[in-house]
């Protein structure tokens, strides 16, 4: 085991030397059949070359910081082993779709202000007072969004998503599956604030359910699936004698 | 907000320099499964051409059936058995899809989406008969 070795081929890109981004390989020990792509990254870092960069945090696929291409397929780099690709070398790219700030790093502002945008807390028209108790809901009610409510905002959606990478002005897999995860929940008053975010020409209906957000989704969110819920529930909104009632 | 996509290079965002991707034109080349997207974005084209063509029919068939001779040419035959393999499988990945979409609850129990499909199926096939029956009705 001691002697095998894989080969990583990362994007370097130094915003103050490069005019673009460029490859670097670097041939490391592939020590062990548990080792993850970001255990190859932390290697080169701590071991080969400490200028390379690239964000990480939890380690176990909760955090959704070091998610990156890998082979040109969006993966969190904790959860993609080394052992799938190996003999073949690795390559390890920035997401797709945002831009670079460094190396493996990109802007994720783009998303950030698109996530506010849907305003993914629980709204209430007036709040209860403390003395009234907890908003009690049923096992039902849970089910309703649970799927919804697993999303870790590791923008692996995005990176998969051909209309984003077209049209950045698209809000995007993970942001209306957000706004689905609180307009199904049961506590929840805000759909009418949110309907002109998520029902806007750039809200669900720029999505032509390419399908793959949902693919390379690790926590099984299913983001095309509230897209096209959301279209058939705005529409049936519309439509419906009432349907527009609260 | 800076804009990922205005053009691919250098640019300042964050007070920093960044460097913006543009989509190649060949993105759909890049798995399979983009490539099964656009084949059925696709079918639609050649799908409308046929409609149009079917619209212009109908318009010279409104002048009476004395001066009305349908296509037969053997160019058009073949081009509309491929437009109906274009509609059988743009039918079919728009019903199969139609599990994720539509949410059925009977009793406060969600109806499975297998279920769904099935009926869906069961509903285009069922539609099929009807139509083709009717046509043959008609032609009789």
């Amino acid at each position: 085991m001691a002697d095998k070795r894989v080969t990583i081929q990362a994007t370097r890109y130094d915003p103050d030397r490069d005019s673009a981004p460029r490859m670097q390989s670097y041939d490391i020990p592939f020590y062990d059949e548990s080792m993850v792509v970001l255990d190859a990254l932390n290697y080169i870092k701590n071991h080969v070359d400490g200028s390379l960069s690239f964000r990480w945090s939890c380690r176990m696929g909760i955090c959704g910081s070091c998610g990156m291409m890998v082979n040109g397929t969006p993966k969190l780099t904790c959860n993609a082993f080394v052992r799938d690709y190996w003999p073949r070398a690795i390559h390890v790219g920035p997401l797709n779709n945002f831009p670079l700030i460094r190396d493996l790093v990109i802007d994720m502002d783009d998303f950030m202000h698109k996530l506010k945008s849907i305003k993914p807390w629980v709204i209430r028209k007036q709040e209860l007072p403390l003395g009234a108790g907890e908003h009690r809901q049923t096992n039902q009610q849970i089910d309703e969004f649970r799927q919804f409510s697993e999303c870790i905002n590791c923008m692996l959606c995005y990176a998969a998503c051909p209309v984003y990478g077209l049209n950045n002005e698209f809000l995007g897999p993970a942001a209306i599956a957000l706004a689905r995860r609180y307009n199904l929940d049961s506590r929840d008053q805000g759909l009418k604030e949110r309907l002109p975010v998520i029902g806007d020409a750039e809200g669900v209906w720029e999505c032509s359910f390419v399908g793959e957000c949902s693919v390379v989704c690790p926590k099984g969110v299913d983001p095309a699936k509230a897209i096209q819920q959301t279209k058939l529930d705005t529409t049936m909104r519309f439509v419906l004698p009432y349907g527009n009632r609260d | 907000m800076p804009s990922p996509h205005r053009g691919e290079g250098q640019g300042e965002g964050q007070g920093v320099k960044e460097y913006r991707w543009r989509m190649p034109a060949n993105w759909w080349t890049r798995t399979r499964h983009y490539f099964l997207y656009v084949a059925r974005e696709f079918t639609a084209v050649p799908m409308a051409l046929w409609l149009i063509w079917l619209l212009y029919e109908i318009k010279l068939a409104g002048n009476g059936p004395s001066g009305y001779y349908p296509p037969r040419s053997a160019a058009f035959l073949a081009f509309s058995a491929v437009v109906l393999l274009f509609a059988l499988y743009h039918s079919y990945t728009f019903l199969k899809l139609a599990g994720v979409i539509i949410r059925v609850k009977v009793l406060d129990r969600s109806i499975p989406p297998r279920v769904i499909v099935m009926a869906m199926f069961g509903a285009w096939a069922a539609a099929s008969v009807v139509v083709g029956f009717v046509l043959i009705w008609f032609a009789r």
